[in-house]
């Protein structure tokens, strides 16, 4: 029994993403969209594992990176009528590109400071797809972009191919020289400063990987949908992002994995308590961060379950724990 | 010894070295020498501004004047990385260990990041470059934690190791930089007397593999053990140098150890 545990926990990431493929047969139509969300939202929160979990930097723009990258997909098709796969390409490379800039406030920022700085760059982006309307379309949103690949049954399985690939190298930099330095900048900036790490260049790093992979998952996203918003990237997105890294367990590969296919799901599979939904929803989670069964200490000075406290209120008046 | 004391190596120099902290000069006007291979101590009593010197060293701090430079070379506006890849490895006077990873890893932790080693792509690939560094740095990290004894420990997370073994990981940590100076801040505080001898056996050791070494301790019997070279501090000013035994015969160190007498 015991074997059989560590054999599956060996294969954990191969196992799920098995079962991942699977889904298309066993799945209505809408549950299968629900599925499809769950895997593009994993890619996005692999990328936030490597900056909030590995790095302890937090941040609450990731949902602006999504958006960088799904509507410079869409934009670079609808308006200048790339292909889809250099579309998708510059839209990676553009996101990276922005997410590394926002490294740059992290050189001296740190905790709740840098917190406020990407909420700050959240909204910048929100606003600028809002008021950009001759190219992003503005509260109308933008559609008519075609997809990767004609079949969408074909986008299906290349995400969940890329998820696969892109979880096991996240886990390979975790316990990598780098992934051991961006967890020294999490716990002692100024020892891993001492021992010789190049604390800027990890810094960028690690903002650097979380927005390609960001952009990745946007441009899935643009995929999906078909249509984009700017209301879906709003700073509470971001704070759902987060949840699925902290309810991950802030450190492991499966565990954001499942973590972001599960609370992507929760909502739709609570829907039948139609309008008390919301509620058990909020309870579910606070509950499961009330039991510990996630180590969410990896975070010294600023705990993400903490931080989601603020955010939903709920933490209001409690001390240290 | 008299070799040592013969040959003119300094490793590290610093000249009228200053930093204020608003109105109070924490250090004052120093300058000291370190000499190759010798073991020097930095003394004085509380809040003369002995980490201070640490600090301004290891690029920490900025200093307000003055400079250091380390083997002829100035590490003005260098940055902490920089200095620890020159060759300067430090430990702190509260123990900063990285309490949730293993003992391994905290070591590897002194192989750095940024300066060799394995590109991002070679690690998400897990390429044959990738594995022959691990391999290479493992086996160093193995050599140091073996010289120091804390090999069996290797996989135990650090926080789970008792104080004084802490404060040798800390000292293995820096001895994986591959230092040519080590500074250690008051490597035996809270350490019993056992753990003390271990440490100034260590100390030695560390010395014998050609490491130069500046150190702040309070342990006056761990200094006149260890020592070749005694820098007394006093208000951020150094007050005297010299050998140990004549240092404590000095009237100005007894007086900033013990005040001035009443008669």
């Amino acid at each position: 029994m015991a074997k059989l545990i560590a054999l599956l926990r060996r294969h954990a990431l191969l196992i799920i993403a098995l079962l991942l493929l699977m889904a298309p047969h066993v799945t209505s139509q809408y549950e299968f969209y629900v599925v499809e969300r769950g895997v593009q939202n994993a890619i996005h929160v692999l990328g936030l594992l490597i900056l909030i979990g590995y790095s302890g930097m937090l941040s609450l723009g990731s949902a602006a990176l999504l958006a960088t990258g799904a509507y410079t997909y869409g934009i670079l098709l609808v308006k200048l009528g790339l292909s889809p796969l250099l579309g998708a390409v510059l839209a990676v490379a553009f996101t990276t590109a922005v997410g590394t800039g926002l490294a740059l406030p992290a050189f001296r920022l740190a905790g709740p400071f840098l917190v406020v700085t990407t909420v700050g760059f959240g909204e910048i982006v929100r606003i600028l797809l809002l008021n950009l309307e001759p190219v992003t379309g503005g509260a109308y949103g933008l559609a008519g972009f075609a997809n990767l690949l004609p079949d969408p049954n074909a986008v299906y399985y290349l995400m969940v191919v890329v998820l696969f690939l892109v979880a096991v190298a996240t886990e390979r930099i975790g316990r990598s020289r780098l992934g051991l330095a961006l967890k020294a900048l999490r716990e002692d900036e100024v020892a891993a400063q001492v021992m010789g790490v190049d604390v800027r260049r990890a810094k960028m790093v690690a903002f650097a990987l979380s927005a390609m992979l960001a952009g990745l998952s946007g441009v899935f996203l643009a995929n999906l949908t078909g249509y984009l918003s700017p209301d879906s990237f709003t700073s509470a997105e971001s704070a759902t992002y987060l949840l699925m890294v902290v309810m991950g367990g802030m450190q492991s590969v499966v565990g954001a994995v499942i973590s972001s296919l599960v609370i992507t799901s929760l909502p739709e599979v609570l829907r039948f308590l139609s309008s008390s939904r919301l509620l058990v929803y909020s309870l579910v989670l606070l509950v499961y961060l009330r039991l510990n069964w996630v180590r969410t200490r990896s975070l010294s000075t600023w705990s993400g379950a903490r931080m989601l406290g603020v955010l939903t209120g709920a933490g209001k008046g409690k001390g240290r724990s | 010894m008299a070799e040592r004391e013969s040959s003119g190596d300094v490793v590290l120099e610093t000249r009228g070295l200053t930093k204020r902290f608003g109105g109070l000069v924490a250090v004052n006007d120093l300058s000291i020498d370190v000499h190759k291979g010798r073991i020097c101590a930095l003394i004085g009593p509380n809040g003369s501004g002995k980490t201070t010197v640490l600090n301004l060293i290891t690029g920490i701090y900025r200093n307000d004047g003055g400079s250091v430079s380390f083997l002829g070379q100035p590490l003005h506006m260098l940055p902490s990385h920089s200095i620890c890849w020159l060759g300067i490895a430090r430990t702190f006077q509260n123990i900063r260990i990285l309490g949730s990873e293993t003992v391994f890893e905290n070591a590897l932790l002194g192989k750095g990041y940024g300066h060799g080693g394995a590109s991002i792509l070679d690690t998400v690939l897990d390429s044959s470059r990738y594995r022959r560094d691990m391999a290479t740095c493992a086996a160093e990290v193995n050599e140091i934690l073996d010289f120091v004894g804390l090999l069996d420990l290797k996989e135990e997370r650090a926080r789970n190791l008792p104080y004084g073994k802490q404060r040798i990981l800390e000292i293995a940590r820096a001895l994986v930089t591959n230092p040519k100076l080590l500074l250690l801040d008051e490597p035996a505080a809270g350490l019993n007397s056992q753990e003390i001898n271990a440490l100034m056996e260590l100390i030695r050791r560390i010395n014998q593999r050609g490491i130069s070494i500046l150190l702040i301790e309070h342990r006056m019997e761990l200094v006149g053990n260890l020592a070749d070279w005694v820098f007394v501090l006093n208000h951020g000013s150094k007050i005297a140098e010299g050998a140990f035994d004549v240092i404590k015969e000095n009237p100005d160190v007894i007086q900033a150890y013990l005040g001035k007498g009443r008669h």
